[in-house]
């Protein structure tokens, strides 16, 4: 027990260092404006498109604020996971905190974990005032779904988890962050293209040519390989919500163990990378 | 005294993008520092000070060789560390945070908590003279109160051994005399210091042992009175006549271009130094001084590193024959 504390002592005391740091840096907070202005700001460009105010109008104006708000709550989460992902060691590696906190008893792969998890907090403490800003706009429309949303931010962030720790990988090679920040991006953005991988295949294996065949395969491996992140997309079940609606807890379940997987397979990489990297 | 830490035929190649690209930082070195020493790690920029003390602390890998830090060769080992107290050079400490919060960020690294991570806390602000600004942020420091977090940094779980990269290069005079007393006093309580640095002065002060180290390779080691040679005594007379002059020449004395009435005379630690006096009595000189000269490190320094790049100059010359 006391050998489980002390091997956590120092992830945990760099994580929450790392923490505080990650809270003051001030483009978190001008994320956080940024989508204030965004939610609240649905409501004034709703009010403004639907003035007439019948029936039809309101319903539709609620779904065009959920939209909004869903969509950039994912979009302003995930850039700002990237960007931290990408930053926390590199920017240690370049002005050599990395060399004074190795240097003292701390393994590298307790470094790389309480830099991770330092990351996860600070991703978490973001979605959260998100999540809470986009309650309070829907609470003044009187359409609140508290549990829909719960589990539709809970999703978000696993799905941010999962986009966290390759950029963290890919991170633990870099001396600067532009590298992985642009490997981040580009891991969201295949993430979210998968399911083309799947018609790809399917179509592929329509002709009988190898070269149709080889890529197809190819696909299909991929397909397998890369991390679905669109499966995390609860976008249409907020939007089209009727009172009552509620999420399987088997499908949760899924994709959290999912991600989860996922993630760790990350953090290896990231050891396996760090662990005999010169400083 | 036995030696804390040991390098042996240690030798670091860092290896470029293209063939032909490789630096060797560091050739076959063997590096003995003993125990309760102050070893002034000396070399121009570029010779491959910071790339030894990489590979001691674990930073970087050594590509061939093999080194031993308390008889030990696991050299990331958490017990090394805990006995190891480092200061990078040029380091930055978390500019969010108080010089308080730092020392306490690292304490905890080594797990100390509650009062005894308070009381050393306290102890290494007090030694390093940052009592009063320990609640200031980082970011609002000068150059020299960095210097001195980080020092308090190193020190903080108390280690037996302080590794110290450029301590106190870029800093003020005043600054830089207050450091070397710290170290000084850090060596009389028993620790052993391994101190790099480019300028001869800063430690010829207070260092017990030199290495020298010139493009990778470990030039001399030793104690400075060992490594200092015979000095010369020099005589300072007045009014010396140019035919007293051309006799003192003619005898193996270096007679330097006067400056007003004074002529300075070095005689060879081989001559008589009363031949000379009597020479220049007879002339009707008058005596202003006569002392010993004691070379400098920056004499040794010279004469070590000009050896070895006027050997490099003649192995060039001869490969390319
Ligand atoms: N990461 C690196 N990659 C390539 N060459 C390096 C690296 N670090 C240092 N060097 C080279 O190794 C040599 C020794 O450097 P260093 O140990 O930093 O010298 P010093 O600390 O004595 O100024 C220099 O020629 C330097 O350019
Ligand atoms: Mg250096």
């Amino acid at each position: 027990m006391t050998n489980v504390l002390s091997f956590f002592r120092g992830p945990w005391t760099i994580a929450m260092y790392t923490w505080r740091e990650g809270m003051r840096k001030k483009i978190l907070i001008a994320f956080l404006i940024l989508s204030l202005l965004v939610i609240f700001g649905s409501n004034f460009i709703t009010a403004f498109l639907f003035e007439t105010g019948s029936q039809s109008g309101t319903d539709v104006d609620t779904k065009l604020i959920k939209d909004i708000c869903v969509t950039a709550i994912s979009l302003f989460g995930v850039l700002i996971t990237i960007f931290i992902s990408a930053s926390v060691v590199p920017n240690e590696v370049d002005n050599k905190v990395a060399y004074t906190i190795l240097s003292k008893p701390v393994r590298r792969y307790q470094y790389l974990l309480g830099k991770f998890i330092g990351v996860q907090l600070i991703v978490l403490l973001n979605l959260a005032l998100m999540g809470a800003l986009f309650f309070v706009a829907l609470y003044i429309k009187e359409e609140v779904m508290p549990s829909l949303l719960l589990m539709s931010l809970l999703l978000t962030y696993f799905m941010f988890l999962i986009v966290s720790a390759f950029t963290f990988a890919i991170s633990c090679t870099a001396s600067s962050a532009v590298l992985p920040t642009i490997a981040g991006l580009f891991i969201y953005i295949t993430g979210n293209l998968t399911e083309y991988l799947k018609d790809v295949y399917e179509r592929a294996g329509q002709t009988t040519q190898l070269l149709d065949a080889l890529i197809g395969k190819t696909a299909l491996y991929l397909w397998h390989l890369l991390p679905n992140l669109k499966a995390f997309n609860m976008r249409n079940e907020i939007v089209y919500a009727q009172p009552g609606d509620f999420m399987q807890i088997e499908r949760i379940m899924m994709l959290v163990s999912y991600s989860v997987i996922f993630a760790i397979a990350g953090f290896i990489l990231a050891y396996w990378i760090f662990r005999r990297r010169e400083l | 005294m036995a030696a804390v830490i040991e390098t042996d035929k240690l030798t670091k190649i860092y290896e470029g993008a293209l063939k032909g690209q490789d630096v060797t930082a560091l050739k076959s070195l063997d590096l003995e520092v003993r125990e309760g020493e102050i070893l002034a790690y000396l070399g121009p920029n570029g010779s491959g000070k910071t790339t030894t003390i990489k590979l001691i602390l674990g930073l970087i890998f050594p590509t061939s060789g093999s080194l031993k830090i308390m008889g030990r060769k696991d050299i990331g080992a958490n017990f090394i560390k805990r006995n190891i107290g480092y200061l990078p050079e040029g380091a930055y400490y978390p500019e969010f945070l108080r010089g308080e919060e730092v020392l306490r960020f690292y304490g905890q690294l080594y797990g100390l908590a509650g009062r005894d991570l308070k009381r050393r806390v306290g102890d290494v602000l007090e030694l390093v003279g940052m009592s009063r600004a320990r609640n200031r942020m980082v970011r609002g420091y000068s150059k020299g109160m960095r210097q001195r977090i980080g020092l308090a940094q190193a020190l903080v779980s108390d280690p037996k051994i302080l590794i110290l990269d450029e301590p106190t290069t870029g800093l003020d005079p005043i600054a830089r005399k207050e450091i070397r007393d710290i170290l000084v006093r850090l060596r009389n309580e028993g620790k052993t210091l391994l101190i790099s640095s480019h300028e001869l002065l800063e430690v010829e002060l207070i260092s017990d042992r030199v290495g020298i180290l010139y493009d990778g390779e470990l030039k001399t080691l030793g104690a400075l009175s060992d490594l200092l040679t015979d000095r010369d005594i020099t005589v300072v007379v007045a009014g010396l006549t140019a035919q007293a002059r051309e006799r003192l020449e003619s005898g193996g004395v270096e007679v330097e271009e006067a400056i007003g009435e004074h002529t300075t005379l070095r005689v060879p630690s081989n001559r008589n130094v009363y031949e000379v006096i009597d020479l220049c009595k007879a002339a009707n000189a008058s005596m202003v001084s006569v002392r010993p000269r004691r070379e400098t490190l920056e004499e040794l320094f010279v004469r070590v590193v000009g050896d070895a790049g006027d050997q490099a100059a003649e192995k060039q010359k001869e490969t390319a024959k």
